[in-house]
Protein backbone atom coordinates (compact mmCIF):
# COMPACT_ATOMS: atom_id res chain seq x y z
CA UNK A 1 0.00 0.00 0.00
CA UNK A 2 1.32 3.40 -0.93
CA UNK A 3 1.45 6.08 1.72
CA UNK A 4 1.88 8.90 -0.77
CA UNK A 5 -0.51 11.86 -0.66
CA UNK A 6 -3.61 11.96 -2.81
CA UNK A 7 -2.87 13.91 -5.99
CA UNK A 8 -4.84 15.05 -9.01
CA UNK A 9 -3.51 17.11 -11.90
CA UNK A 10 -6.38 18.54 -13.95
CA UNK A 11 -5.34 20.01 -17.31
CA UNK A 12 -7.50 22.70 -18.87
CA UNK A 13 -6.31 21.21 -22.13
CA UNK A 14 -2.89 20.13 -23.34
CA UNK A 15 -0.42 17.29 -23.10
CA UNK A 16 0.14 14.88 -25.97
CA UNK A 17 -3.55 15.02 -26.95
CA UNK A 18 -3.45 18.68 -27.87
CA UNK A 19 0.13 19.86 -27.84
CA UNK A 20 2.27 17.47 -29.81
CA UNK A 21 5.80 18.80 -29.72
CA UNK A 22 5.24 20.30 -26.29
CA UNK A 23 5.60 17.60 -23.62
CA UNK A 24 5.81 19.98 -20.65
CA UNK A 25 2.57 18.97 -18.92
CA UNK A 26 3.14 15.27 -19.57
CA UNK A 27 6.70 15.59 -18.25
CA UNK A 28 5.37 17.35 -15.19
CA UNK A 29 2.95 14.55 -14.22
CA UNK A 30 5.58 11.89 -14.92
CA UNK A 31 8.01 13.84 -12.75
CA UNK A 32 5.59 13.66 -9.81
CA UNK A 33 5.94 9.88 -9.73
CA UNK A 34 8.38 8.52 -7.18
CA UNK A 35 9.37 5.50 -9.24
CA UNK A 36 12.34 5.62 -11.58
CA UNK A 37 10.31 3.98 -14.32
CA UNK A 38 6.75 4.87 -13.42
CA UNK A 39 3.81 2.70 -14.35
CA UNK A 40 1.39 4.81 -16.37
CA UNK A 41 -2.05 3.63 -17.44
CA UNK A 42 -4.05 5.49 -20.07
CA UNK A 43 -7.85 5.50 -19.95
CA UNK A 44 -9.17 6.61 -23.36
CA UNK A 45 -12.82 5.87 -22.47
CA UNK A 46 -14.05 9.38 -23.29
CA UNK A 47 -12.99 8.94 -26.91
CA UNK A 48 -14.66 5.54 -27.25
CA UNK A 49 -11.16 4.01 -26.99
CA UNK A 50 -10.15 5.47 -30.36
CA UNK A 51 -7.21 3.53 -31.79
CA UNK A 52 -5.31 6.56 -33.07
CA UNK A 53 -5.49 8.13 -29.64
CA UNK A 54 -4.08 5.03 -27.92
CA UNK A 55 -1.24 4.93 -30.44
CA UNK A 56 -0.43 8.56 -29.71
CA UNK A 57 -0.38 7.86 -25.98
CA UNK A 58 2.22 5.10 -26.43
CA UNK A 59 4.26 7.40 -28.64
CA UNK A 60 4.24 10.12 -25.96
CA UNK A 61 4.81 7.77 -23.01
CA UNK A 62 7.48 5.67 -24.62
CA UNK A 63 9.06 2.61 -23.02
CA UNK A 64 12.35 4.28 -22.13
CA UNK A 65 10.74 6.68 -19.67
CA UNK A 66 7.88 4.66 -18.20
CA UNK A 67 5.98 1.40 -18.25
CA UNK A 68 2.90 2.34 -20.22
CA UNK A 69 -0.39 0.46 -20.53
CA UNK A 70 -3.97 1.28 -21.39
CA UNK A 71 -7.41 -0.06 -20.60
CA UNK A 72 -10.02 -0.28 -23.36
CA UNK A 73 -13.42 -0.70 -21.79
CA UNK A 74 -14.84 -1.36 -25.26
CA UNK A 75 -12.50 -4.33 -25.73
CA UNK A 76 -12.32 -6.00 -22.37
CA UNK A 77 -11.47 -9.37 -23.91
CA UNK A 78 -8.02 -7.85 -24.55
CA UNK A 79 -5.93 -6.23 -21.84
CA UNK A 80 -5.87 -6.79 -18.09
CA UNK A 81 -8.78 -8.84 -16.80
CA UNK A 82 -8.48 -7.61 -13.21
CA UNK A 83 -9.07 -3.90 -13.67
CA UNK A 84 -8.80 -3.09 -9.98
CA UNK A 85 -5.49 -4.79 -9.51
CA UNK A 86 -4.09 -3.21 -12.65
CA UNK A 87 -5.20 0.31 -11.77
CA UNK A 88 -4.10 0.11 -8.14
CA UNK A 89 -0.63 -0.98 -9.22
CA UNK A 90 -0.04 2.19 -11.26
CA UNK A 91 1.94 5.29 -10.35
CA UNK A 92 -0.07 7.50 -12.69
CA UNK A 93 -3.48 7.14 -14.32
CA UNK A 94 -3.91 9.42 -17.33
CA UNK A 95 -7.44 10.06 -18.58
CA UNK A 96 -7.96 11.25 -22.14
CA UNK A 97 -10.44 13.74 -23.54
CA UNK A 98 -13.73 13.36 -25.37
CA UNK A 99 -17.25 12.97 -24.08
CA UNK A 100 -17.35 13.28 -20.30
CA UNK A 101 -20.94 12.02 -20.15
CA UNK A 102 -20.03 8.84 -22.01
CA UNK A 103 -16.89 8.52 -19.88
CA UNK A 104 -18.79 8.61 -16.62
CA UNK A 105 -21.48 6.25 -17.92
CA UNK A 106 -18.99 3.65 -19.09
CA UNK A 107 -16.85 3.94 -15.95
CA UNK A 108 -19.85 3.40 -13.76
CA UNK A 109 -20.92 0.34 -15.79
CA UNK A 110 -17.50 -1.24 -15.22
CA UNK A 111 -17.06 -0.12 -11.62
CA UNK A 112 -14.08 2.07 -12.55
CA UNK A 113 -15.40 5.05 -10.61
CA UNK A 114 -15.01 3.22 -7.29
CA UNK A 115 -11.59 1.85 -8.27
CA UNK A 116 -10.29 5.30 -9.19
CA UNK A 117 -11.31 6.68 -5.83
CA UNK A 118 -9.49 3.82 -4.17
CA UNK A 119 -6.43 4.42 -6.37
CA UNK A 120 -6.41 8.13 -5.49
CA UNK A 121 -6.73 7.37 -1.79
CA UNK A 122 -3.82 4.96 -1.99
CA UNK A 123 -1.56 7.54 -3.66
CA UNK A 124 -1.86 6.76 -7.36
CA UNK A 125 -1.63 10.12 -9.15
CA UNK A 126 -4.68 10.89 -11.29
CA UNK A 127 -4.47 13.28 -14.21
CA UNK A 128 -6.11 14.12 -17.48
CA UNK A 129 -7.30 16.79 -19.83
CA UNK A 130 -10.72 17.99 -20.85
CA UNK A 131 -13.17 15.20 -19.97
CA UNK A 132 -10.25 13.60 -18.13
CA UNK A 133 -10.00 16.73 -15.99
CA UNK A 134 -13.69 17.44 -15.41
CA UNK A 135 -14.40 13.93 -14.21
CA UNK A 136 -12.58 14.33 -10.85
CA UNK A 137 -14.72 17.20 -9.60
CA UNK A 138 -18.10 17.30 -7.86
CA UNK A 139 -19.55 19.41 -10.65
CA UNK A 140 -18.33 20.46 -14.05
CA UNK A 141 -19.16 22.28 -17.26
CA UNK A 142 -18.96 20.40 -20.55
CA UNK A 143 -19.27 21.94 -23.98
CA UNK A 144 -18.65 18.72 -25.84
CA UNK A 145 -22.24 17.94 -26.73
CA UNK A 146 -23.26 21.32 -28.11
CA UNK A 147 -24.45 24.08 -25.77
CA UNK A 148 -22.49 24.01 -22.49
CA UNK A 149 -24.19 21.95 -19.81
CA UNK A 150 -23.48 21.14 -16.19
CA UNK A 151 -22.87 17.67 -14.88
CA UNK A 152 -21.87 15.79 -11.77
CA UNK A 153 -18.44 14.18 -11.77
CA UNK A 154 -16.89 11.60 -9.47
CA UNK A 155 -16.61 14.17 -6.70
CA UNK A 156 -13.09 13.38 -5.50
CA UNK A 157 -12.54 17.14 -5.40
CA UNK A 158 -15.45 19.03 -3.81
CA UNK A 159 -15.36 21.86 -6.35
CA UNK A 160 -16.63 22.69 -9.81
CA UNK A 161 -14.36 22.75 -12.86
CA UNK A 162 -14.35 24.25 -16.32
CA UNK A 163 -11.74 23.37 -18.96
CA UNK A 164 -10.74 25.16 -22.19
CA UNK A 165 -11.55 28.30 -20.26
CA UNK A 166 -10.58 30.71 -22.99
CA UNK A 167 -11.53 34.40 -22.78
CA UNK A 168 -14.88 35.08 -24.41
CA UNK A 169 -15.76 31.40 -24.81
CA UNK A 170 -19.33 30.21 -24.51
CA UNK A 171 -18.15 27.79 -21.87
CA UNK A 172 -16.82 30.56 -19.67
CA UNK A 173 -20.06 32.47 -19.88
CA UNK A 174 -22.06 29.34 -19.08
CA UNK A 175 -19.83 28.51 -16.10
CA UNK A 176 -20.48 31.94 -14.59
CA UNK A 177 -24.21 31.46 -15.11
CA UNK A 178 -24.15 28.00 -13.48
CA UNK A 179 -22.24 29.46 -10.52
CA UNK A 180 -24.83 32.19 -10.09
CA UNK A 181 -27.52 29.49 -10.21
CA UNK A 182 -25.93 27.59 -7.36
CA UNK A 183 -23.13 25.47 -8.76
CA UNK A 184 -20.49 24.82 -6.11
CA UNK A 185 -17.49 27.24 -6.44
CA UNK A 186 -14.42 25.92 -8.15
CA UNK A 187 -11.60 26.27 -10.63
CA UNK A 188 -11.05 26.84 -14.30
CA UNK A 189 -8.02 26.34 -16.51
CA UNK A 190 -7.13 27.56 -19.96
CA UNK A 191 -5.54 25.28 -22.55
CA UNK A 192 -1.96 24.68 -21.47
CA UNK A 193 -2.64 25.25 -17.77
CA UNK A 194 -2.98 22.49 -15.17
CA UNK A 195 -4.37 22.55 -11.64
CA UNK A 196 -2.33 20.41 -9.26
CA UNK A 197 -4.24 19.32 -6.17
CA UNK A 198 -2.65 17.63 -3.17
CA UNK A 199 -5.43 16.16 -1.12
CA UNK A 200 -8.33 18.52 -1.70
CA UNK A 201 -6.12 21.63 -1.69
CA UNK A 202 -4.88 23.35 -4.80
CA UNK A 203 -1.11 23.12 -4.53
CA UNK A 204 -0.12 25.04 -7.63
CA UNK A 205 -0.99 25.89 -11.20
CA UNK A 206 1.58 24.95 -13.83
CA UNK A 207 1.57 25.63 -17.54
CA UNK A 208 3.05 24.45 -20.80
CA UNK A 209 2.51 27.84 -22.40
CA UNK A 210 3.85 31.09 -20.91
CA UNK A 211 0.46 32.81 -20.98
CA UNK A 212 -1.89 30.01 -19.98
CA UNK A 213 -3.78 30.77 -16.79
CA UNK A 214 -5.73 29.09 -14.03
CA UNK A 215 -8.56 30.68 -12.05
CA UNK A 216 -10.44 30.32 -8.81
CA UNK A 217 -14.16 31.10 -9.06
CA UNK A 218 -16.39 32.07 -6.19
CA UNK A 219 -19.81 33.59 -5.81
CA UNK A 220 -20.39 36.64 -3.69
CA UNK A 221 -24.08 37.50 -3.50
CA UNK A 222 -25.14 37.24 -7.13
CA UNK A 223 -21.74 38.14 -8.46
CA UNK A 224 -19.17 35.71 -9.75
CA UNK A 225 -15.68 36.55 -8.52
CA UNK A 226 -12.96 35.30 -10.82
CA UNK A 227 -9.45 35.37 -9.40
CA UNK A 228 -6.40 34.54 -11.46
CA UNK A 229 -3.97 32.18 -9.75
CA UNK A 230 -0.23 32.67 -10.10
CA UNK A 231 0.98 30.16 -12.64
CA UNK A 232 4.37 28.49 -12.96
CA UNK A 233 5.49 28.14 -16.55
CA UNK A 234 7.25 24.80 -16.89
CA UNK A 235 9.42 25.75 -19.86
CA UNK A 236 12.58 27.78 -19.99
CA UNK A 237 12.06 31.44 -19.23
CA UNK A 238 11.96 33.51 -22.38
CA UNK A 239 11.70 30.47 -24.61
CA UNK A 240 8.27 30.05 -26.11
CA UNK A 241 7.34 26.41 -26.56
CA UNK A 242 6.94 25.09 -30.06
CA UNK A 243 3.51 25.65 -31.53
CA UNK A 244 1.39 22.54 -31.57
CA UNK A 245 1.25 20.74 -34.90
CA UNK A 246 -1.98 21.43 -36.72
CA UNK A 247 -2.89 17.71 -36.73
CA UNK A 248 -2.94 17.79 -32.97
CA UNK A 249 -5.64 20.41 -32.96
CA UNK A 250 -8.00 18.46 -35.15
CA UNK A 251 -8.28 15.34 -33.04
CA UNK A 252 -11.45 13.90 -31.61
CA UNK A 253 -10.43 14.61 -28.07
CA UNK A 254 -10.72 18.36 -27.89
CA UNK A 255 -12.71 20.18 -26.81
CA UNK A 256 -13.90 18.13 -23.82
CA UNK B 1 -44.30 1.03 -21.05
CA UNK B 2 -47.85 0.80 -22.32
CA UNK B 3 -49.43 1.95 -25.56
CA UNK B 4 -51.40 5.15 -25.88
CA UNK B 5 -50.41 8.79 -25.74
CA UNK B 6 -47.20 9.44 -23.88
CA UNK B 7 -46.91 12.01 -21.15
CA UNK B 8 -44.96 14.56 -23.13
CA UNK B 9 -47.67 15.01 -25.71
CA UNK B 10 -46.23 12.79 -28.40
CA UNK B 11 -48.72 11.51 -30.88
CA UNK B 12 -50.18 8.14 -29.95
CA UNK B 13 -49.04 5.64 -32.50
CA UNK B 14 -50.86 2.70 -33.98
CA UNK B 15 -47.85 1.87 -36.12
CA UNK B 16 -46.60 -1.71 -36.13
CA UNK B 17 -43.60 -2.01 -33.82
CA UNK B 18 -40.76 -3.73 -35.60
CA UNK B 19 -37.41 -5.01 -34.46
CA UNK B 20 -34.89 -6.83 -36.63
CA UNK B 21 -32.39 -8.80 -34.54
CA UNK B 22 -29.31 -10.24 -36.25
CA UNK B 23 -26.97 -12.82 -34.76
CA UNK B 24 -23.97 -11.32 -36.48
CA UNK B 25 -23.00 -9.73 -39.80
CA UNK B 26 -20.92 -6.92 -41.22
CA UNK B 27 -21.30 -4.36 -43.98
CA UNK B 28 -19.09 -6.00 -46.56
CA UNK B 29 -19.77 -6.81 -50.18
CA UNK B 30 -19.95 -10.55 -49.48
CA UNK B 31 -23.25 -12.13 -50.56
CA UNK B 32 -24.77 -12.77 -47.09
CA UNK B 33 -23.96 -9.20 -46.02
CA UNK B 34 -25.57 -7.87 -49.18
CA UNK B 35 -28.64 -9.98 -48.45
CA UNK B 36 -28.90 -8.43 -44.97
CA UNK B 37 -28.52 -4.91 -46.41
CA UNK B 38 -31.25 -5.62 -48.92
CA UNK B 39 -33.58 -6.65 -46.11
CA UNK B 40 -32.72 -3.54 -44.08
CA UNK B 41 -33.41 -1.37 -47.11
CA UNK B 42 -36.71 -3.11 -47.80
CA UNK B 43 -37.90 -2.69 -44.21
CA UNK B 44 -36.89 0.97 -44.24
CA UNK B 45 -38.68 1.53 -47.58
CA UNK B 46 -41.87 -0.04 -46.27
CA UNK B 47 -42.03 2.84 -43.85
CA UNK B 48 -40.26 5.64 -45.65
CA UNK B 49 -41.01 5.08 -49.33
CA UNK B 50 -38.50 5.63 -52.11
CA UNK B 51 -35.76 7.32 -50.12
CA UNK B 52 -36.02 6.04 -46.57
CA UNK B 53 -33.78 7.40 -43.83
CA UNK B 54 -31.42 4.90 -42.26
CA UNK B 55 -29.36 5.88 -39.26
CA UNK B 56 -26.45 3.95 -37.81
CA UNK B 57 -25.64 4.02 -34.08
CA UNK B 58 -22.09 2.66 -33.66
CA UNK B 59 -22.05 3.39 -29.91
CA UNK B 60 -21.33 -0.17 -28.78
CA UNK B 61 -17.84 -0.09 -30.25
CA UNK B 62 -17.04 3.53 -29.45
CA UNK B 63 -17.95 4.97 -32.86
CA UNK B 64 -14.95 3.64 -34.80
CA UNK B 65 -14.48 5.19 -38.23
CA UNK B 66 -13.98 1.86 -40.03
CA UNK B 67 -17.38 0.56 -38.97
CA UNK B 68 -19.06 3.81 -39.94
CA UNK B 69 -17.19 3.79 -43.25
CA UNK B 70 -18.41 0.29 -44.09
CA UNK B 71 -21.98 1.31 -43.29
CA UNK B 72 -21.77 4.24 -45.72
CA UNK B 73 -20.10 2.05 -48.32
CA UNK B 74 -23.05 -0.34 -48.10
CA UNK B 75 -25.80 2.28 -48.24
CA UNK B 76 -24.19 5.34 -49.79
CA UNK B 77 -25.09 4.41 -53.36
CA UNK B 78 -28.50 2.96 -52.58
CA UNK B 79 -31.90 4.60 -52.66
CA UNK B 80 -31.85 5.88 -49.09
CA UNK B 81 -30.50 8.65 -46.90
CA UNK B 82 -27.89 7.13 -44.61
CA UNK B 83 -26.60 8.96 -41.54
CA UNK B 84 -24.87 8.09 -38.30
CA UNK B 85 -25.13 9.30 -34.73
CA UNK B 86 -21.70 9.12 -33.14
CA UNK B 87 -22.07 10.07 -29.51
CA UNK B 88 -18.29 10.19 -29.06
CA UNK B 89 -17.96 12.71 -31.87
CA UNK B 90 -20.65 15.16 -30.91
CA UNK B 91 -17.89 17.63 -30.11
CA UNK B 92 -17.13 18.00 -33.78
CA UNK B 93 -20.61 17.37 -35.06
CA UNK B 94 -23.28 18.62 -32.67
CA UNK B 95 -26.82 17.50 -33.55
CA UNK B 96 -30.27 17.40 -32.07
CA UNK B 97 -30.28 13.72 -31.16
CA UNK B 98 -33.97 13.38 -30.49
CA UNK B 99 -35.09 15.16 -33.66
CA UNK B 100 -32.62 13.29 -35.80
CA UNK B 101 -33.50 9.85 -34.46
CA UNK B 102 -37.25 10.40 -34.65
CA UNK B 103 -36.93 11.44 -38.32
CA UNK B 104 -35.58 8.03 -39.29
CA UNK B 105 -37.32 5.07 -40.89
CA UNK B 106 -34.80 2.54 -39.64
CA UNK B 107 -32.23 2.78 -36.85
CA UNK B 108 -29.40 0.28 -37.05
CA UNK B 109 -27.30 -0.43 -33.95
CA UNK B 110 -23.83 -1.89 -34.46
CA UNK B 111 -22.12 -4.52 -32.35
CA UNK B 112 -19.52 -4.20 -29.61
CA UNK B 113 -19.90 -3.92 -25.86
CA UNK B 114 -23.52 -4.26 -24.78
CA UNK B 115 -22.70 -2.92 -21.31
CA UNK B 116 -21.03 0.20 -22.72
CA UNK B 117 -23.77 0.65 -25.29
CA UNK B 118 -26.46 0.82 -22.62
CA UNK B 119 -24.32 2.91 -20.26
CA UNK B 120 -23.56 5.52 -22.93
CA UNK B 121 -27.19 5.58 -24.09
CA UNK B 122 -28.23 6.11 -20.50
CA UNK B 123 -25.79 9.01 -20.16
CA UNK B 124 -27.22 10.65 -23.27
CA UNK B 125 -30.83 9.71 -22.59
CA UNK B 126 -31.07 7.78 -25.86
CA UNK B 127 -33.07 4.79 -24.59
CA UNK B 128 -36.29 6.73 -24.15
CA UNK B 129 -35.94 8.20 -27.65
CA UNK B 130 -35.45 4.74 -29.16
CA UNK B 131 -38.42 3.40 -27.27
CA UNK B 132 -40.54 6.23 -28.67
CA UNK B 133 -39.16 5.62 -32.15
CA UNK B 134 -40.17 1.96 -31.85
CA UNK B 135 -43.69 2.88 -30.79
CA UNK B 136 -43.93 5.15 -33.80
CA UNK B 137 -43.07 2.33 -36.16
CA UNK B 138 -39.47 3.25 -36.84
CA UNK B 139 -37.74 -0.07 -37.45
CA UNK B 140 -35.12 -0.87 -34.80
CA UNK B 141 -32.41 -3.15 -36.12
CA UNK B 142 -29.01 -4.31 -35.07
CA UNK B 143 -26.49 -7.08 -34.84
CA UNK B 144 -24.73 -8.66 -31.88
CA UNK B 145 -24.85 -6.18 -28.95
CA UNK B 146 -27.08 -4.08 -31.21
CA UNK B 147 -29.56 -6.97 -31.36
CA UNK B 148 -29.45 -8.12 -27.73
CA UNK B 149 -30.05 -4.60 -26.42
CA UNK B 150 -33.74 -4.69 -27.41
CA UNK B 151 -34.47 -7.75 -25.24
CA UNK B 152 -34.82 -8.15 -21.49
CA UNK B 153 -31.43 -9.82 -21.33
CA UNK B 154 -28.50 -11.05 -23.37
CA UNK B 155 -25.12 -12.71 -23.01
CA UNK B 156 -22.30 -10.24 -23.47
CA UNK B 157 -18.53 -10.42 -23.44
CA UNK B 158 -18.34 -6.76 -22.40
CA UNK B 159 -16.26 -7.74 -19.36
CA UNK B 160 -14.16 -10.31 -21.19
CA UNK B 161 -15.92 -13.53 -20.25
CA UNK B 162 -19.49 -14.14 -21.44
CA UNK B 163 -21.92 -12.94 -18.77
CA UNK B 164 -25.62 -12.16 -18.56
CA UNK B 165 -26.59 -8.50 -18.91
CA UNK B 166 -29.93 -6.70 -18.87
CA UNK B 167 -31.16 -5.03 -22.04
CA UNK B 168 -33.77 -2.32 -22.67
CA UNK B 169 -36.60 -4.84 -22.51
CA UNK B 170 -38.63 -3.60 -25.49
CA UNK B 171 -38.93 -7.26 -26.47
CA UNK B 172 -39.76 -9.96 -23.93
CA UNK B 173 -37.26 -12.74 -23.28
CA UNK B 174 -33.58 -13.02 -23.99
CA UNK B 175 -31.20 -13.31 -26.93
CA UNK B 176 -27.79 -14.87 -27.47
CA UNK B 177 -25.84 -13.94 -30.61
CA UNK B 178 -22.92 -15.55 -32.54
CA UNK B 179 -24.50 -18.83 -31.47
CA UNK B 180 -22.55 -21.09 -33.81
CA UNK B 181 -19.26 -19.21 -33.59
CA UNK B 182 -18.72 -18.77 -29.89
CA UNK B 183 -19.33 -22.00 -27.96
CA UNK B 184 -18.47 -20.35 -24.63
CA UNK B 185 -21.15 -17.72 -25.16
CA UNK B 186 -23.70 -20.40 -26.03
CA UNK B 187 -22.73 -22.43 -22.94
CA UNK B 188 -23.10 -19.33 -20.74
CA UNK B 189 -26.54 -18.73 -22.26
CA UNK B 190 -27.75 -22.27 -21.68
CA UNK B 191 -26.54 -22.07 -18.07
CA UNK B 192 -28.20 -18.68 -17.55
CA UNK B 193 -31.54 -19.90 -18.95
CA UNK B 194 -31.30 -22.99 -16.74
CA UNK B 195 -30.80 -20.69 -13.77
CA UNK B 196 -33.83 -18.57 -14.55
CA UNK B 197 -32.93 -16.06 -17.25
CA UNK B 198 -36.09 -15.54 -19.31
CA UNK B 199 -36.29 -17.95 -22.26
CA UNK B 200 -35.42 -16.61 -25.67
CA UNK B 201 -33.48 -17.17 -28.83
CA UNK B 202 -30.06 -18.16 -30.06
CA UNK B 203 -28.95 -16.66 -33.37
CA UNK B 204 -26.06 -17.85 -35.52
CA UNK B 205 -24.11 -15.30 -37.53
CA UNK B 206 -26.27 -14.43 -40.55
CA UNK B 207 -29.46 -15.68 -38.92
CA UNK B 208 -32.06 -13.18 -37.77
CA UNK B 209 -35.50 -12.63 -36.32
CA UNK B 210 -38.06 -10.09 -37.42
CA UNK B 211 -40.48 -9.08 -34.68
CA UNK B 212 -43.63 -7.39 -35.97
CA UNK B 213 -46.25 -6.30 -33.46
CA UNK B 214 -46.99 -8.72 -30.68
CA UNK B 215 -46.82 -11.93 -32.70
CA UNK B 216 -44.12 -14.56 -32.80
CA UNK B 217 -41.11 -13.45 -34.81
CA UNK B 218 -40.26 -14.80 -38.23
CA UNK B 219 -36.80 -16.28 -38.65
CA UNK B 220 -34.60 -15.83 -41.71
CA UNK B 221 -31.10 -16.70 -42.72
CA UNK B 222 -28.73 -15.06 -45.16
CA UNK B 223 -26.24 -17.91 -45.27
CA UNK B 224 -26.88 -21.60 -45.85
CA UNK B 225 -26.59 -23.48 -42.58
CA UNK B 226 -27.09 -20.44 -40.33
CA UNK B 227 -29.91 -21.04 -37.90
CA UNK B 228 -32.17 -19.43 -35.36
CA UNK B 229 -33.12 -21.38 -32.24
CA UNK B 230 -35.83 -21.07 -29.66
CA UNK B 231 -34.11 -21.68 -26.31
CA UNK B 232 -36.22 -22.52 -23.26
CA UNK B 233 -36.01 -24.34 -19.94
CA UNK B 234 -38.28 -27.35 -19.70
CA UNK B 235 -38.24 -29.81 -16.78
CA UNK B 236 -34.72 -29.00 -15.56
CA UNK B 237 -33.43 -29.10 -19.09
CA UNK B 238 -32.72 -26.36 -21.56
CA UNK B 239 -33.90 -27.14 -25.06
CA UNK B 240 -32.72 -25.59 -28.30
CA UNK B 241 -35.25 -25.94 -31.11
CA UNK B 242 -34.25 -24.73 -34.57
CA UNK B 243 -36.88 -22.43 -36.05
CA UNK B 244 -38.05 -22.74 -39.63
CA UNK B 245 -36.26 -19.93 -41.44
CA UNK B 246 -36.74 -18.24 -44.80
CA UNK B 247 -33.59 -17.97 -46.90
CA UNK B 248 -32.68 -14.49 -48.06
CA UNK B 249 -30.90 -14.64 -51.39
CA UNK B 250 -28.16 -12.11 -52.00
CA UNK B 251 -28.75 -9.57 -54.73
CA UNK B 252 -26.02 -9.26 -57.30
CA UNK B 253 -23.61 -6.44 -56.51
CA UNK B 254 -24.81 -3.33 -58.29
CA UNK B 255 -21.72 -2.90 -60.42
CA UNK B 256 -21.80 -6.47 -61.61
CA UNK B 257 -25.45 -6.75 -62.39
CA UNK B 258 -25.14 -5.91 -66.08
CA UNK B 259 -22.19 -8.23 -66.57
CA UNK B 260 -23.91 -11.07 -64.80
CA UNK B 261 -27.05 -10.63 -66.86
CA UNK B 262 -24.90 -10.74 -69.99
CA UNK B 263 -23.05 -13.83 -68.76
CA UNK B 264 -26.33 -15.56 -68.01
CA UNK B 265 -27.68 -14.77 -71.46
CA UNK B 266 -24.59 -16.29 -73.02
CA UNK B 267 -24.81 -19.32 -70.74
CA UNK B 268 -28.45 -19.88 -71.69
CA UNK B 269 -27.60 -19.58 -75.37
CA UNK B 270 -24.76 -22.06 -74.99
CA UNK B 271 -27.00 -24.47 -73.12
CA UNK B 272 -29.58 -24.22 -75.87
CA UNK B 273 -26.90 -24.86 -78.41
CA UNK B 274 -25.75 -27.89 -76.46
CA UNK B 275 -22.25 -26.53 -75.73
CA UNK B 276 -22.48 -27.13 -72.03
CA UNK B 277 -24.12 -30.51 -72.10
Amino acid sequence: MKTAPRQIVAFGGGGFSMESGNPLLDDYVLGLCQAERPRVCFLPSASGDADHYIVRFYRAFSAHRCEASHISLFRREQGPSDLRRHLLSQDLIYVGGGSVLSLLGVWHAHGIDAILREAWESGVILCGLSAGSLCWFAEAVTGFHGAPQQLEGLGLLPFSNCVHYEPGSERREAYHRFLREGMVPGYAAEDGAALHFIGEELSQVVSSRPKARGFRLDVSGHRVVEMQIATTFLGEKGVAPEAPFPEALSTAVAPG
Amino acid sequence: MGPGPSLNGDIPSTAVRRVLALGGHDFTSRPPDRAVCELLLRLASERGGERPRICMLPTASGDPSEQIGRFYAAFGERACEPSDVSLFRLGRRPMELRDHLLEQDLIYVGGGSMVNLLAVWEAHDIASILSLAWRRGIVLAGQSAGAMCWFEAGITKSSGKPLAAAGLGLLPGSLCVHYNNEPERRAAYLAAVAEGMPAGYGLDDYAGLLFEGEGTPSAFTARRGARAYRVAARDDEVTESPLPARFLPAPAPAALREDIAEFRRIKTMRKRAGWLG
